[in-house]
């Protein structure tokens, strides 16, 4: 569909290439002035990564603030579309709340409205192309520097003069359009032509994926008298609407928050565009009446426009500011997160493309989607336990756990594994893949340990799975010594997963870094008691050779899965945004100190 | 908020200026303080424990936390 839709458009653009050089000059504008956009917008990533995201993570703790940001922000980059998909990112990753989100798109929406006018009032009135070309020179040269800051300076000067130089090639289209055919003839009056105009102005923007660019496209027509005043109106309200499609179509990927605020996007600009359509004459009075207290003068249409586009973004805010704790109810009612059932297949929660624009939203995106692999791992391991995951959580005693879940649970391992483990953990490794080429060397020290957390959370799976069928088997075995074995393996899995659990649920930071030292400790003061006492079982003839090999592998298997949630915890536990952050670390015992622990408490119980 | 530690600041928030040992010292002294804490009351909890295993889980807790408070001590003072 899209491929035929391609075609089409390569068609018909041709065919009116070969018609008029003008329609050329006006759609080179507009390719221009699109690829200038996508060079600002490549230039201020360069920047976003480490500011930008600081900045939106400080300064929108209120609604009030949030829309002060977007409107700041988008005045300063002149692309709602960047801001938007900041805010979705953001909100993905769970740095900001939906109400914040919204905040920041109205602020958007009147950020865009600076664009308007710099056009009307600037870009239409001089030269353009004059200041384009030292810009597109000194840009590229920028570009060239391997300095990160002057390549982003660079294609924010080059994405400058692109645009400026669309804007000039879009003025000298319309301009000599003006002496061979009025473009007017086909201007539709009333309330039929708001409607027709509406809808060209929303697919125009759909299809260039700008409102901005549909702006400057509608600003120069104008100027140069190739549209009426009413049907500029009426395409403005069209690109409002419009950009909104875009930014829905862009959170397809994006998590369900994500989508809600697109929804919210689309809500917003689109009651907005209604409310807009019918108020019309009202506004065309309204701008009447206010243009000259600003000197706009009578005929300036392209000045009255760029008004026009500024109360229609303030109506927006208006309309809408207030309502932006009813828009959240609203949107969570209307985007439910989806109950999984025992037998549908999982998939990522968090990561989507969107959050591999910026290094912070990657890092906790990772370390979001990590937890929600840990959650299945736990799951699966648990039940290679024999044992319900409510049985850790619940705060019943070890020995009760143990004396009323006496016998084992079948559960496919593998199965399991294809569900809930492995679309998971590919998604999870190709993402903090890309992020790790992506973004710097300081971002990957704190990507590569969680990506690695995530390879040893599916080693402890692994060795949970080998563990399994002799699990099942021994604890309901008639041997007591291999059953209570078998049994102790469990009450120290048990104690592990207790202390993990504890360890991400505690808001006491010293509970936690005790815990994180304690849980090493204890994976290696099992090994070494685990170790002796299948000596002592084997010298003294309690259990067969076949029963001590299994004990052997599984005390191992234990251990692994112990050892390797335990570097899990702690990985984890470091990289959770935290003000003590630096502070926890410093004081989690590490494998030396721990060892040096075991061998002293060692030396202590055979003396 | 004196002149330089607004510099710092700022420097922080724009990512050209590294994060300073004191915020990092000043965290470990709030973990040290807790961690004191804590010791007093696991202490307290052993005396009335009379359960061996869990007395021995106690004694552990108490090991681990004494290594850390001297860990963070070291730091204190560098």
């Amino acid at each position: 569909m899209k491929r035929l839709f391609l075609i089409i458009m390569i068609a018909l653009l041709s065919y009116a290439f070969l018609q008029s050089k003008n329609i050329l000059s006006v759609s080179a504008g507009v390719a221009i002035s699109l690829f200038g956009m996508l060079s600002l917008e490549e230039g201020f990533r360069f920047f976003a990564g480490g500011l930008l995201d600081k900045f939106l993570k400080k300064l929108t703790s209120r609604i009030y603030k949030s829309i002060i940001f977007g409107a700041v922000t988008t005045t300063l980059m002149q692309s709602s579309g960047l801001v938007a998909v900041i805010a979705i990112s953001f909100i993905s990753a769970g740095l900001i709340g939906l109400a914040q989100g919204i905040g920041i798109v109205l602020g958007g929406n009147i950020g865009t409205t600076t664009g308007a006018w710099l056009i009307a009032g600037f870009g239409l009135k001089i030269s353009i192309a004059t200041y384009a070309m030292p810009m597109l020179v000194f840009g590229i040269l920028f570009i060239f520097q391997s300095s990160k800051k002057l390549k982003g300076f660079g294609y924010i000067l080059a994405g400058l003069g692109f645009s400026f130089l669309g804007i000039a090639y879009m003025k000298e289209g319309f301009e000599a359009f003006k002496e061979t055919i009025d473009l007017t003839q086909y201007a539709v009056g009333g309330f039929k032509g708001l409607l027709l105009f509406t809808m060209i102005g929303a697919i125009a923007t759909i299809v260039m994926q700008s409102s901005h660019a549909s702006l400057v496209l509608i600003l120069t027509a104008l100027a140069a008298s190739q549209i009426t005043y009413e049907n500029a109106i009426a395409l403005t309200i069209g690109a409002n609407i419009g950009t909104t499609i875009t930014a829905v179509i862009g959170s397809l990927g994006a998590s369900l928050d994500g989508k809600k605020l697109a929804g919210a996007h689309f809500l917003i600009n689109t009651l907005t565009g209604l409310v807009s359509i019918g108020l019309v004459p009202q506004f065309i009075d309204l701008i009447d009446l206010t243009a000259p207290l600003l000197g706009i003068r009578e005929n300036d249409y392209a000045l009255k426009l760029a008004l026009y586009h500024t109360y229609f973004n303030f109506l927006c805010v208006a309309l809408f500011a207030p309502l932006v704790q009813q828009m959240v109810t609203l949107l969570n009612h209307i985007f439910v997160a989806k109950k999984l059932e025992e037998s549908e297949r999982d998939d990522v929660l968090f990561i989507s493309d969107l959050a591999l624009d910026f290094e912070d939203t990657a890092q906790i995106v990772l370390l979001k989607e990590t937890k929600h692999l840990y959650a299945n791992v736990f799951d699966i391991i648990t039940r290679g336990l024999s044992i319900h995951k409510e049985d850790i959580t619940s705060g019943m005693d070890i020995e009760d756990i143990i004396k009323i879940r006496n016998h084992a649970l079948h559960v496919d391992m593998d199965e399991f594994y294809e569900k809930r483990i492995k679309d998971i953990y590919g998604k999870i490794i190709n993402f903090a893949i890309l992020a790790q080429g992506k973004f710097s060397d300081t971002a990957n020290k704190k990507l590569i340990p969680i990506k690695n957390a995530n390879i040893r959370i599916v080693e402890a799976f692994k060795a949970s799975k080998h563990m399994q069928k002799n699990m099942l088997y021994y604890i309901e075995s008639e041997n007591e010594f291999i059953k209570a074995e078998y049994n102790h393996i469990r009450r120290n899995l048990i104690k592990q997963l207790r202390n993990m659990q504890l360890i991400f649920n505690t808001t006491e930071e010293d509970i936690a870094v005790l815990l994180l030292s304690k849980l090493k400790l204890d994976a290696q003061k099992y090994d070494i008691a685990a170790n002796k006492s299948l000596d002592n079982l084997i010298r003294t003839n309690k259990i067969t050779y076949a029963m001590a090999t299994s004990l052997m592998n599984d005390t191992t298997y234990a251990y692994t899965i112990s050892s390797e949630l335990a570097e899990v915890a702690n990985t984890l536990f470091i990289h959770e945004d935290s003000d003590l952050k630096e502070g926890r670390e410093a004081l989690i015992l590490n494998e030396t100190e721990v060892d040096d622990m075991t061998n002293n408490l060692n030396k202590r119980s055979i003396a | 908020m004196s002149g330089s530690k607004f510099i710092s600041k700022i420097g922080e928030l724009f990512g050209i200026a590294p994060e300073n040992d004191e915020s990092k010292k000043k965290a470990v002294k709030e973990l040290v303080k807790k961690l004191k804490l804590r010791r007093i009351s696991l202490k307290e909890e052993l005396q009335a424990e009379t359960d061996i295993v869990k007395r021995e889980a106690l004694k552990d807790s108490i090991k681990i936390i004494k290594k850390q408070i001297k860990k963070g001590k070291d730091i204190l003072e560098d």
